[in-house]
């Protein structure tokens, strides 16, 4: 084979093979930290203590970032309609559908990612980095369980509970510049009747899912860290890239197979 | 009480925290700027930052956009069944799209891509004493290090902008095709006669003002930088937390400024 | 000539240098020494202007510089150089890379130019054979090398060394020891060495100054040191672990 050809692909192998041994890790990982929630090996204190951490330390950042973006889509979405059909009455309903349905969980899941998840490997890393996990290896606590189990549990229930606090966020500000912009009362716009099971079954499975994916994947990169405030950093980064990434993926397949399978 | 007056205290410390970084990264953008007018800048170092920064991101953007187009058509195609509306498909997607989520989206991306490596990069230089060795050398810091990461920043994420657009339309095409039955044609068709010229302008408009607003906080928060390896991963966490927050803020202003 | 006139420098409630004054005469090799926390790294950092002290005076050749902004401190680090601690190279770069990067930004060198002066540079650290080697390749003693060549690049007439043989094994430690004590005769650079090495202080060394407590203890020849009747002056430089001093 010429030295040309093999070095083409070796281009494309390269991160292939790389992208699989990631994968596998991950994988690995994601099994472990079921099994070990399926052991029943938690501790409730620290569980507690980390939905504290994810979720009550998040809910400034995730408020006002939600705020915002109902403000925009509220905004951006009324400027249309008033210059198409000056028709306000479904303006309401049809934005807490779709915050319900999609905005809400993943712009949420986005900000915990980026917040939490980052904090995890930070925190992590820095663990592993200044030895401390091998530390914990040394007094027979596996780091999995130690370090992953209760983040994971809190992040899935905390993610679920921001979700929520999400919705309301958005819904107020939304509310209140429907009213001040474009004189809709508030009891137009608090009109739930669009809203049914699928939306919610669909914004809670999504909101799910990435509160589970965030901690192992920001974990995974946080234990890999190597070399001292470098490594660190570069986990830090890593894990943001890779949650964000994963929430917008699980987005994509969640969304997809709610619509193939339930016409939703 | 006490429950409802901390969340109000925790909301306050936020907005606290939020200006005080608010205000830093604006410092710092003035001193940047006042580097660009006369142009004194290392030249070389800006071009080797355009690379990385392009060659690092520019694969995340293109296959979230990919995704993003994907995940907006499943969206609004729950409506246009609802309503039968097909025809406004490529609109309501085009819309969203070049409008808000993209920008939004790849902005929070190139943050989490670029962003959070550049205060990594920073904080670890600061740490280990870089920082001062440049300065010890007569080297400015400002104009070896952040002004070239600010150029690259900025016109990188306008450039990504306009890239994303693109695999957003080709992700929402791939998808209607595939999952909605619509024909990948008449869903550009679609797109293309609904004239949103205005709103690929704002978003890439945004994309710029994301780009300076994420190199400059990026650059502060990596630039104050204390406490070795745990310093380091803190202040990356705090300026993707900072980024994030400035790209909603941003998106909305300009959106604002837009509607005028 | 480098005069430190009343130094005091304090952070926050801890004071470090509560009154030192000390000359520097031109071509010597001064060592600072003291504990570690004594406050001799602070010292030193005055003179390139990463510190402003409280109070007191610096002179330079005569000049006062102790208020000049960070553009004017320019001109004084290109006459005195400093060679970091962690030797602090850069990491995105080659060695020769690090060592070009001043006759890059300050003679407006082009990269081959550069490159050849930097060569020169390495050539006189013994590190030529590696210049394409990045940072990370090579151990803390080579790279202590290398930030001592890229500090001589702007040809200065002072050069600080921030405790340059901390950290490294006996053999790394004694060559640059030489490399220093070569610097003196070769170019006649005035070399300003902080360290609590006890075995390089004594083997290069003009003079020796020790702070303790925020002030300075004893200014002399290593004679005049070794000769001292001080408790504490004796028991540092013996190395001992009791004794009056307080850390």
């Amino acid at each position: 084979m010429t030295s040309a050809a093999s070095r083409v692909l070796a281009g494309v192998g390269r991160p292939v093979v790389g992208a699989w041994r990631e994968a596998r890790g991950l994988a690995g990982l994601f099994l472990d930290t079921f099994v070990a929630v399926a052991r029943g090996r938690v501790r409730g204190r620290e569980v507690v203590h980390q939905m504290y951490l994810v979720g009550n330390k998040s809910v400034p950042f995730v408020a006002i970032t939600l705020a915002v973006l109902g403000l925009i889509s509220v905004f951006q979405v009324a400027t249309q309609i008033k210059q198409v059909i000056p028709d306000f009455t479904m303006l309401g309903a049809a934005f807490m559908q779709m915050m319900v349905r999609e905005f809400a969980p993943t712009i949420t899941g986005l900000m915990v990612a980026t917040r939490v998840g980052s904090g995890i490997a930070a925190e992590i890393g820095s663990m592993v980095v200044t030895e401390q996990v091998d530390a914990l290896r040394m007094s027979n606590a596996d780091p999995v369980e130690y370090l992953l189990v209760p983040r994971t549990i809190a992040a899935a229930v905390m993610m679920l509970m921001l979700t929520i606090v999400g919705i309301i966020c958005a819904t107020i500000a939304g509310m209140l510049i429907a009213r001040s912009g474009f004189d809709v009362s508030f009891k137009t716009f608090l009109n739930f009747q669009l809203l049914d099971a699928g939306d919610l079954a669909l914004g809670g499975t999504k909101a799910l899912a990435y509160g589970l994916a965030i901690p192992v994947i920001a974990g995974r990169a946080g234990l890999t860290a190597r070399g001292g405030s470098a490594g660190v950093g570069r986990a830090t980064t890593q894990a943001v890239v890779a949650t964000s990434f994963a929430v917008i993926v699980l987005d994509f397949v969640i969304s997809g197979v709610s619509y193939v399978v339930f016409g939703q | 009480m006490s429950a409802v007056s901390g969340f109000f205290a925790s909301i306050g410390q936020a907005v606290l925290n939020l200006l005080r970084t608010f205000g830093g990264a604006c410092l710092l953008l003035g001193r940047v700027i006042r580097s660009l007018f006369p142009p004194r800048f290392d030249v070389h170092e800006t071009w080797r930052q355009l690379y990385h920064v392009g060659v690092r991101s520019a694969p995340i953007v293109a296959v979230t956009a990919l995704f993003v187009g994907a995940i907006m058509v499943l969206q609004s195609a729950y409506f246009v069944k609802r309503t039968g509306a097909t025809s406004l498909l490529g609109y309501g997607v085009g819309f969203t799209v070049f409008a808000e989520v993209g920008p939004i989206l790849i902005g929070l991306m190139f943050s989490g891509r670029v962003g959070a490596n550049n205060t990594a990069e920073l904080g670890t230089m600061v740490v280990t004493e870089q920082v001062d060795a440049l300065r010890a050398l007569a080297i400015d810091p400002l104009r070896y290090l952040i002004v070239p990461r600010f150029i690259a920043m900025m016109l990188m994420l306008t450039l990504l902008m306009v890239l994303g657009d693109l695999f957003a339309i080709a992700g929402a095409a791939l998808t209607s095709d595939a999952l909605l039955g619509v024909d990948w044609r008449v869903l550009v068709a679609n797109l293309i006669e609904s004239k949103l010229l205005d709103e690929l302008v704002m978003g890439v408009v945004k994309a710029t003002t994301f780009g300076v607003a994420i190199s400059c906080i990026s650059c502060y928060f990596g630039l104050s930088v204390t406490g070795g390896a745990l310093g380091v991963g803190r202040a990356t966490n705090n300026s993707v937390v900072a980024n994030a927050t400035a790209i909603f803020m941003l998106d909305f202003v300009v959106g604002w400024i837009y509607s005028l | 000539m480098i005069r430190f006139i009343d130094i005091h420098k304090a952070f926050g409630a801890r004071t470090v240098l509560d009154g030192v004054s000390l000359d520097v005469d031109t071509g010597e090799v001064l060592y600072i020494v003291g504990n570690s926390g004594a406050g001799k790294s602070v010292l030193v950092k005055h003179l390139i202007g990463l510190l402003r002290p409280d109070s007191g005076r610096i002179e330079l050749g005569g000049k006062e510089i102790t208020w000049l902004t960070e553009h004017e401190f320019y001109a004084v680090r290109m006459q005195c150089a400093m060679v970091f601690q962690n030797s602090t190279l850069f990491d995105a770069m080659t060695l020769v890379e690090n060592v070009a990067l001043p006759y890059r930004k300050h003679f407006a060198l082009k990269p081959a130019a550069a490159r050849e002066r930097a060569l020169a540079k390495l050539d006189l650290v013994g590190m030529r054979s590696a210049a394409d080697w990045l940072p990370g390749d090579i151990g803390d003693g080579l790279k202590k090398r290398v930030a001592i060549a890229r500090a001589l690049t702007l040809d200065p007439s002072y050069v600080i060394f921030d405790e340059p043989t901390t950290g490294l094994d006996p053999l790394a430690a004694a060559q640059v020891d030489d490399l220093i004590r070569s610097l003196k005769h070769d170019t006649g650079v005035t070399s300003i060495v902080v360290s609590h090495d006890l075995r390089s202080i004594f083997g290069v060394a003009d003079r020796i100054a020790m702070i303790y407590q925020g002030k300075i203890l004893i200014d002399g020849t290593p004679a005049e040191v070794r000769a001292s009747r001080d408790p504490i002056i004796d028991q540092f430089f013996n190395g001992r672990a009791d004794g009056p001093m307080k850390i």
